[in-house]
């Protein structure tokens, strides 16, 4: 058995070798297609992410291995495990469309991440509570780390890009604090953690994992309030021209405050969800999150200059992400290589959105 | 008597159109060529041709008599043609000498060879007529200096023909005069000089000869000699729309006496590094039904007594405001909305427009409260109000959910005005509500602002178009150096008044 299972292993392992130079050569076909279509993109504009999403869909379809004459890739399991894997990141990516749409950045959400993962972790086999309570402190742990940024940015008048940059640094050493440095490791049973928070990361039913789930609503919620009330409007408009909302009586440390805030909040449900998932609380996770979150926002179609952009296109930023290092992973590419080609599609990305 | 610069029967497209059809032009030596036309007439288009930023579909372009073709602005500045646009291209942080020079800095042994880069910056200036301290940092400098700044440095890379885009937009009128005077050193020396504005009166001043663009076709050339502002007017709009006043306000205007905002001892404080000059002890009042114009030189504190009074600058603790006989004290702009104030800013792309939101997100964006419940806008009500305001105020634009950044100049003002109309405002204060607009737009913001009077709002209106301000307003107060320097009546104002307030002691500084 174990003979059987190197011997496939190394089978696909040497697959991706000319499926990766084969890729390559379509995907060059596709984008300079797309290219030459020019005066066609103005119009799609906001359907340009769909366009890659479907489009990175497609290739995994072909460039996935099979198994039994199926397609790995498009196993029910294998989807619904890409958005199990995407939600955390996607949920913080949730929550980055709203600052970038504001014209804000917020480097502290992977810090944000780790403090309230550890902080989760902590409560629970440290401090006996339940985990409703947790949930709820955790929360406005979060909400709290928005609101500093937000306060410290709006009444300090400091960029958000050094404050958040600040914050990064705060939040980590808050988690370290709190944990004591090491991951606190969660155990269920007796003297343990109740069961109910291991459903923060299971499944409902057989399929259907919990952070998907969430991860969807989340963006459910964001798309409604960035599209149908009033502090949405006024996200979009501080973002466009923060002076012309200002003369409009738009009440601009309001809106960046609560930007700020939800950005945050998010977060910190990201690490509830990331320490149920782990069975840990880590101080040391989610290094380098926020720069994912951002490079889903931004393949998504939400420039940095905020203004524009939505909630949508950063599922589909966050989908095309995932899908890619699903089929990667598929296909045993080398991890070091999945991060050169992330590189890659970010820019790639962009380029094809430019007007 | 040869043209340096000549175009012939330039044509170009943009998908869908015609922006230029057949279009000639020379400009010689030693004069000033104006182009005149409406917005959209093609003037911009036929300057960036030009200067090599587009290249057009038919015709060619000769210099010196040679057929040319930039590839580039730069090639365009390499052959000698350089443009000078609307928005000025400098490195604020750098000093005259740097700017002038950037990016052709003169080096010895591999260093920047400061002293001989500002001696010849100097001498350049000279040239031009103008003194101005080379080693000075471009920051520090006023709007027409900087202008002059950019000439010089034009001229340092060997220009002969020079295009300039509404250079007088930001000026007052003793700086437009000091530009006036570095032009006709320009042109007296060797080069041409062409001149795109839309201010007849300064055109006449300066220009030699006039070519009339309309459509995006030639309409006709005609020598400064040989014609009027009235002709070149029906020329570029094919008939004749001059604003006439309109009648029945001349007698309500002013309304019985009804007071609707009194303005005691009006100061503010400096802001930032000062720059910005302060208001100081500027009291008027204004009637129900009064448009009251407020001129001045640039600088002397227009623009900063509309934004103290609109609460986005801040007064000092002797300013007393009432409106309707009860004491205003705004902090912030949203309480100046509260209060009934609306204030339409000079700079609509800066300080007006979300240009990223449409028509209507832009249109009520002062008043979205009133459209939404619960913090959920109802977007039926939403549309509802900003389509009325659309036929109101006339704005051409296919729907609510249309990009701003495409409607012209006078519709984007519409979309302001309309913004702030909808906040049911009792006093309107303008900034230079017409400036770049073309002079259809500017009949319809001025039968706007005369309707709006009529209908009993108080409307302070600041512009350095004299003959605007003449027209619409009832009053003229006029300040200088952030102080009330006088205040005409309506019977009383003329051009030569004004000035004469706005300069009065303003001539030992001549700067």
């Amino acid at each position: 058995m174990s003979w059987r299972l190197s011997e496939t292993k190394k089978a696909e392992a040497k697959r991706p070798a000319w499926r990766l130079s084969d890729a390559k050569y379509r995907v060059s076909k596709l984008v300079a297609t797309l290219g030459r279509r020019r005066l066609g993109r103005v119009k799609l504009g906001r359907l340009k992410p769909f366009v890659g999403l479907i489009t990175v869909f497609a290739l995994a379809c072909v460039f996935s291995p099979a198994r039994r004459g199926e397609i790995i890739f498009l196993d029910f399991g294998n989807l619904t495990d890409i958005l199990r894997q995407v939600s955390e990141k996607g949920i913080i990516a949730v929550g980055m469309t709203f600052v970038i749409l504001a014209g804000g950045i917020d480097l502290s959400v992977g810090s944000t991440l780790a403090f309230a993962a550890t902080l989760s972790s902590v409560m629970l086999m440290r401090g006996g509570y339940g985990t409703p309570e947790t949930v709820v402190t955790v929360l406005a742990a979060g909400l709290l780390v928005g609101a500093i940024n937000a306060a410290v940015i709006t009444k300090g008048r400091i960029q958000s890009f050094i404050v958040t940059l600040a914050m990064m640094s705060a939040a980590r050493g808050m988690a370290r604090l709190v944990s004591g440095g090491s991951g606190v490791e969660i155990g269920y049973g007796d003297g343990g953690a109740p069961q109910s928070f291991a459903s923060v990361g299971a499944k409902v039913g057989a399929l259907a994992p919990v952070p998907a789930l969430i991860f969807l609503a989340t963006v459910a919620m964001a798309w409604v309030v960035l599209n149908k009330t009033r502090f949405g409007r006024y996200v979009h408009a501080v973002g466009s021209n923060e002076t012309a909302s200002r003369l409009s009586g738009v009440s601009v440390d309001w809106v960046k405050f609560g930007a700020f805030s939800i950005c945050s909040l998010l977060a910190a449900l990201a690490g509830i969800i990331h320490c149920a998932q782990l069975e840990q609380g880590n101080p040391n996770d989610g290094v380098a999150y926020e720069l994912d979150a951002i490079a889903a926002v931004v393949i998504g179609g939400t420039p940095l200059s905020g203004g524009v952009g939505t909630v949508i296109g950063t599922l589909a930023g966050t989908l095309i992400i995932g899908i890619i290092n699903n089929i990667l992973g598929l296909n045993n590419v080398n991890a070091n290589v999945q991060l050169l080609l992330k590189g890659v599609i970010i820019v790639g990305a962009v380029l094809l959105q430019r007007k | 008597m040869s043209f340096i610069l000549e175009a012939r029967n330039i044509g170009k497209s943009f998908p869908g159109v015609k922006a230029l059809d057949g279009v000639s032009l020379g400009a010689r030596g030693g004069s000033v060529h104006a182009v005149v036309g409406e917005n959209g007439a093609g003037k911009s288009t036929l300057m960036k041709i030009l200067s090599g930023v587009y290249r057009a579909d038919a015709g060619e372009i000769l210099l010196d008599g040679k057929t040319v073709e930039f590839a580039s602005p730069r090639a365009a500045a390499e052959a000698g043609v350089a443009i000078i646009h609307q928005e000025l291209n400098l490195a604020p942080a750098l000093s005259v000498a740097e700017n002038v020079f950037l990016g052709r800095e003169p080096a010895r042994f591999g260093f920047v060879d400061r002293r001989r880069m500002e001696r010849d910056a100097g001498a350049l200036l000279d040239r031009l007529g103008h003194a101005l301290d080379p080693r000075q940092d471009v920051a520090s400098l006023k709007v027409s200096d900087r202008q002059i700044v950019e000439i010089a440095k034009a001229l340092s890379t060997g220009a002969r023909v020079l295009i300039m885009d509404e250079p007088t937009t930001a000026l007052a009128a003793d700086d437009v005069e000091r530009l006036f005077g570095v032009i006709r050193a320009l042109v007296g020396a060797w080069a041409a000089v062409v001149y795109i504005s839309h201010k007849m009166d300064e055109l006449f001043r300066i220009a030699d000869e006039f070519t009339v663009l309309r459509d995006g076709k030639l309409i006709g050339r005609r020598a400064a000699s040989e014609t009027t502002p009235g002709e070149l007017a029906r020329m570029m709009v094919g008939r004749e729309i001059y604003y006439k006043r309109g009648g029945e306000r001349a007698e309500s205007g002013g309304r019985g006496n009804i007071e609707l905002l009194r303005v005691e001892n009006l100061s503010s404080r400096e802001v930032g590094e000062g720059r910005a000059p302060r208001l100081s002890g500027v009291s008027f009042n204004l009637r129900a039904g009064e448009v009251l114009g407020v001129a001045g030189l640039m600088g002397a504190g227009r623009t900063e007594l509309l934004e103290s009074l609109f609460g986005w600058r801040r007064t000092t603790g002797e300013s007393r405001v009432a409106l309707n006989g009860r004491r205003l004290d705004v902090n912030d702009p949203r309480q100046a909305i509260e209060a009934g104030l609306a204030f339409v800013s000079e700079d609509r792309k800066a300080q007006g427009l979300a240009l990223d939101l449409d028509v209507g997100g832009n249109i009520t964006l002062a008043q979205l409260k009133r459209f939404a419940r619960f913090g959920f806008i109802q977007t039926a009500r939403e549309k509802e109000a900003a389509r009325e305001s659309i036929a109101r105020l006339g704005v051409k634009t296919p729907d609510t959910r249309a990009a701003v950044a495409n409607l012209s100049g006078g519709n984007q003002q519409k979309v302001v005005l309309a913004r702030w109309l909808l906040t049911d405002p009792k006093v309107l204060l303008l900034d230079e509500p017409t400036k770049g607009i073309d002079i259809k737009g500017k009949a319809e913001i001025y039968r706007l602002i005369e309707d709006l009077a009529a209908r009993g709002l108080g409307v302070i209106l600041v512009s350095s178009e004299l003959p605007e301000l003449l027209a619409l307003s009832d009053r003229i107060i006029v300040l200088r150096e952030g102080r009330l320097a006088g205040a005409l009546d309506r019977s009383e104002a003329t051009e030569e008044r004004i000035i004469e307030l706005a300069t009065l002691g303003n001539k030992e500084s001549g700067s």
